[in-house]
């Protein structure tokens, strides 16, 4: 049993690297559209007078960004090929569950992402001579296990959303920005006004986010770390379990009528 | 010589009239609205906050840019739309095989994707209007429409570009896409082009949309046509360099193709 489940993961994983992460439009979006959003950042920098930009936010910050739009479009191109292919019910009335089969993808699409965040440190060290010097180390490692692991609970969530309805693939992609944007991926989240905040902590990708930057930024608050962990991993529970119980009830709509391709 | 121009003329409108059925007539409101307006809208949040952050203390500057580069997305996207989709249904070869002139057929596709930029433009205007307090009163509304409209025929020279590359690659729409998150950094969108480095100033000069943002801008601090009028004239002969080199680019790869044999190939 263990081993057909490893050799499912790489065979997923395989699949997933050929057919959906190595090709030019996902290039595109984990390193051209970084570093755009990057620049952008560092010219309004200049813009607005400051003679350095800010590593943490501009540049890593950029990473993060090409880490999400790349998960967003992966995750939700899935299910759209799988479905304009007529694979959808041949995955679907398979053995193993969609569920399972998303996870293995999302967690390819979530480890594709780290290259764009890679190239972001790369670039903050290479280019902008950044030095970590006064970095909390196991703050930052820990915070972006637990991004890693929000993410893909977004991620899940978002691939069997399309599975659910067809309907929900006209709006999933305009998720890109606005997650973006709640969470701060390029700023502090106390820039925005307090009734953002309070809707941008319904995601966990905020709260692992924040400890991360925090960390990077030499905090060694242990109080505050902790408490976003806690919230980032509670969060990303409440996906799964939200993920799992819709996955049940749409499945069992779906052995009833018999109209996957209907919903 | 007349009936060919009204030739030329009727394929135009038919052209554009086609291309309104096989992609407005098709959307519904939400999909429309939220493709239109949402990443936009979001997009421009993003950077609002971004300049925040980094004590850009112009939020305004940023709104209007990012409106203005609705229409310029619009008319770029319009006409790479129209040689790229025809490739993808493999129905180029049927079209290039007719003896209908080709600018018409293609200019006539953008033509919806022009007029729709220029109404999300203004439209824009208005909700940022009463979102963002952008005043309004004192600019002349005729002036902000003519450069508006300017700027979404202007970027479809490049459409036309990026059109012909994707008759020689699969990926143009992408390349479209990577070109257009360019222009956030380098047409004076988000930061006035003077805050570039000098080599981009001059790569910026030589682009469309660059003069026509900033009198769509002139225009809403209240400028008149006089201020404007030597970047209106600027932007629209560079406009036309672009269509004009999008155009021969595109003869050339027709010519090539025909030649070869080859065009969906590739």
């Amino acid at each position: 049993m263990t081993s057909f489940r490893w050799g499912l993961i790489k065979q997923q994983m395989s699949v997933q690297f050929l057919v959906r992460t190595l090709n030019p439009f996902f290039l595109g979006l984990f390193v051209i559209q970084p570093a755009v959003f990057s620049a952008v950042g560092m010219l309004l920098s200049r813009a607005a007078g400051n003679s350095t930009p800010d590593l943490v936010y501009n540049v890593i910050g950029g990473g993060i960004m090409g880490m999400w739009s790349g998960l967003v479009f992966t995750s939700t191109y899935d299910i759209l090929g799988d479905r304009r292919n007529g694979m959808l019910e041949l995955i679907v009335g398979s053995p193993t569950s969609l569920n399972l089969i998303e996870a293995i993808r999302t967690l390819t699409n979530v480890l594709s992402g780290l290259f764009s965040l890679g190239l972001a440190f790369m670039a903050a060290i290479l280019i902008f001579g950044y030095t970590f010097t006064g970095v909390n180390f196991w703050g930052v490692l820990i915070s972006l296990v637990i991004l890693l692991f929000s993410m893909w609970s977004i991620g899940v969530f978002l691939a069997n959303f399309l599975a659910w309805s067809r309907l929900s693939g006209t709006f999933v992609d305009y998720l890109e920005m606005p997650i973006a944007f709640l969470c701060g991926f390029m700023y502090p989240i106390r820039v925005l006004p307090v009734w953002l905040q309070y809707i941008s902590g319904a995601v966990p990708i905020r709260w692992a986010l924040e400890a991360m930057n925090e960390s990077l930024l030499g905090s060694f608050d242990l109080n505050y770390l902790v408490v976003h962990w806690l919230m980032a991993i509670g969060l990303s529970n409440v996906f799964i379990v939200l993920t799992s119980w819709m996955q049940a009830k749409v499945h069992d709509s779906i052995r009833l009528s018999g109209e996957l391709s209907s919903i | 010589m007349i009936d060919k121009f009204v030739h030329i003329i009727r394929i135009y409108f038919a052209e554009a009239w086609l291309s309104y059925q096989g992609r407005f007539a098709i959307t519904s409101p939400f999909g429309y609205i939220a493709g239109k307006l949402g990443f936009p809208f979001f997009l421009m949040l993003f950077f609002i906050f971004m300049g925040k952050y980094v004590g850009f203390s112009d939020p305004l500057y940023i709104v209007i840019g990012n409106i203005l580069l609705i229409p310029a997305a619009s008319g770029m996207g319009g006409v790479t739309l129209a040689i790229g989709e025809e490739r993808q249904w493999g129905t180029l070869s049927y079209v290039l095989g007719s003896p209908a002139p080709r600018s018409p057929v293609f200019m006539g596709r953008a033509f919806y994707y022009i007029v729709d930029g220029f109404v999300t433009a203004l439209l824009g205007f208005a909700i940022a209007a009463g979102l963002f307090g952008l005043d309004l009163s004192q600019v002349n509304i005729l002036l902000l429409m003519i450069c508006s409209l300017l700027i979404a025929v202007t970027s479809s020279g490049l459409g036309f570009l990026f059109g012909s590359i994707s008759l020689v690659t699969r990926d143009g729409w992408m390349i479209l896409n990577t070109f257009l998150s360019f222009l956030y950094i380098l047409v004076g969108v988000n930061f006035p082009i003077t805050s570039l480095p000098l080599i981009l100033q001059k790569l910026s000069w030589g682009l469309p949309l660059t003069r026509g943002i900033m009198a769509a801008r002139l225009v809403m601090e209240g400028e008149g046509w006089s201020a404007i009028r030597s970047l209106i004239a600027g932007e629209a002969l560079i406009g036309l360099i672009y269509i004009l080199i999008g155009y021969l680019f595109f003869m050339f790869l027709e010519k090539r193709s025909m030649q070869s044999g080859t065009l969906d190939a590739m």
